[in-house]
């Protein structure tokens, strides 16, 4: 008897799971809501926010994640204010001050090393999303021209 | 239309009027013209960046004989245990400054000596300027100010506003940092957040802090008043006296006021620091000459540059040396003025971008950019 209603609830709750997976598929193809919308914003403007501080080289934002991006006094917006010529709309390219093929990542991580003396970041790291989303974010509009020296 | 257009639009209007130029005899010289025939093959390909080739040098103002002065700023030192770069830039300027032979007359110094407005920084500045031997005058920049609100640059360096008279030029220094619209108080900033929002080029706390302030311009309006109006006139100023992109506060705001006192002289000439940038303009019958820092380049501001303006080559930052450097001008017995751009590590030809590609403002003719939100009320607040 107990196994059987084990079986039960067992279906029951793959049924469950199905439902809802159907459920969350249906509303990925179905129309966005306002409040989705507004969540996907606010989850990306977070990352904005964020990058934005490590940009400009708050101490408190670098120690709660863990990085060190300069050791000598120096912050990204020092020479990129409002993250200009950092033309993320080249990436990838042929990059001549490393003397290789690289993308924007591969560009903020030598301006962590050269100019602010500081520790490169994993590629995929959180600082590195928060960097990268800031400075799309400030340069949004401008003309994708990947490869242009 | 947005607020700077509409600036610009009322700039020219003011002050673009028929026939409102710098003096004539105030004309390109012959080092010039051979800038000028260097890039004749460039000409038509720089016109689409709105680059318009011009000079290497410059004719500035008349003077009784010839002489020499030098300019040195933007040196922004940190404690010399955090950054030795900046030291050491900072002391090539000046070993160079003090190596001119014939010796400059005097030294200007335009300003941000410090970072942050440290003790620590700016007599580490005034340490490094006492190798210059020859006389020196300063002018301060929002870095040296707002820690103490001036009170070790003036114990180093002395009146923040001052005038002389130099074999026929009269030379004015003016401060445009100082009187800043306090945002400090209300939200009982300490000193240091205070200076660091100060600091920070693209910060929205501080706004549009740079400014001559109405006392400034009656005292520039007495200053003036004996001098005769067909001599020359120098006015060293951190900020540019115009606008240029108020939103880095390359400009001041009170340009307008600035104008009006300037525009019955007409050999005016001013010579300004904080933009880390080769820049030249025309405004009414004044010439303004931006001046290189020993610390790092600025970009050029993102809604371009003056006309006149012929841009700086592009930076190698891997080059720490690389697009920095001091000025030399030398006021010729002929009674014209030349300005050379002493870039660390380049000859003088090679300091202005000859091709779009090598241009310090033709790179960005694809960008497009947006002030900071961090430093402002939260996204979702409004």
């Amino acid at each position: 008897m107990r196994r059987r209603a084990l079986v039960i609830c067992g279906i029951g709750l793959a049924l469950l799971v199905g439902v809802t997976g159907a459920i969350q598929r249906a509303q990925a193809k179905g129309k966005q809501t306002p409040e989705q919308l507004k969540l996907y914003d606010e989850l990306f403007m977070e990352q904005v926010r964020t990058g934005d501080l490590l940009f400009h080289g708050d101490a408190d934002t670098e120690k709660k994640m863990g990085v060190t991006l300069s050791k000598t006094g120096m912050a990204c917006a020092m020479c990129h204010p409002f993250a200009s010529d950092n033309h993320p709309y080249e990436f990838p390219k042929f990059q001549t001050s490393m003397d290789k093929f690289a993308t924007l990542r591969d560009m903020i991580n030598w301006c962590i090393e050269k100019p602010q003396e500081g520790v490169r970041i994993d590629s995929d790291s959180d600082a590195m999303k928060a960097l990268e989303s800031y400075i799309y974010w400030s340069n949004r509009g401008s003309q994708l021209d990947p490869g242009r020296h | 239309m947005d607020f700077l257009e509409r600036e610009r639009r009322e700039m020219s209007t003011v002050l673009r009027q028929p026939g409102e130029k710098p003096d004539r005899a105030l004309r390109i010289d012959r080092r010039t013209f051979i800038h000028k025939s260097i890039l004749l093959g460039t000409a038509a390909g720089a016109a689409s960046f709105g680059w318009f080739p011009l000079i290497s040098t410059l004719d500035v103002a008349y003077g009784a004989e010839t002489f020499k002065f030098a300019w040195i700023s933007d040196n922004h030192l940190y404690p010399k245990d955090v950054n030795t770069r900046f030291v050491e830039k900072a002391v090539r300027a000046v070993q160079e400054v003090q190596g001119m032979s014939p010796p400059a007359d005097f030294l200007i110094h335009g300003g941000d000596i410090a970072q942050l407005g440290d003790p620590v920084e700016l007599g580490l500045g005034n340490d490094i300027l006492k190798e210059v031997k020859i006389r020196k005058v300063f002018i301060p920049g929002e870095h040296d100010w707002y820690l103490d609100m001036g009170a070790t640059w003036r114990k180093h360096f002395g009146n923040p506003n001052w005038t002389f008279d130099h074999k026929g030029v009269r030379f004015i220094g003016l401060d445009t940092i100082s009187r800043c619209p306090d945002y400090w108080s209300a939200t009982k900033m300490s000193p240091k957040d205070r200076m660091g929002a100060m600091a920070t080029l693209d910060g929205s706390i501080a706004g549009p802090w740079a400014g001559v302030g109405s006392d400034q311009l009656e005292w520039l309006n007495r200053t003036l008043s004996s001098w005769p109006k067909d001599r020359p006139v120098i006015v060293f100023s951190h900020n540019p006296l115009y606008e240029y992109y108020p939103p880095w506060n390359f400009w001041v705001r009170d340009w307008r006021e600035v104008q009006e006192i300037l525009r019955p002289y007409r050999n005016v000439t001013n010579v300004h620091g904080h933009t880390h940038q080769v820049l030249y303009n025309e405004i009414g019958k004044m010439r303004s000459i931006g001046m290189l820092a020993t610390s790092w380049p600025w970009p050029y501001a993102p809604q371009g540059v003056p006309d006149l303006t012929t841009c700086m080559v592009r930076a190698d930052p891997g080059d720490y040396f690389d697009g920095m450097g001091w000025s030399r001008l030398t006021v010729t017995a002929a009674e014209k003025v030349q300005n050379e751009y002493m870039m660390f590590g380049r000859k003088p030809t090679e300091v202005f971008g000859e091709t779009p590609a090598d241009s310090g403002c033709a790179d960005n003719v694809n960008q497009k950019l947006h002030p900071r939100i961090a430093d402002r009320g939260w996204y979702y607040k409004d």
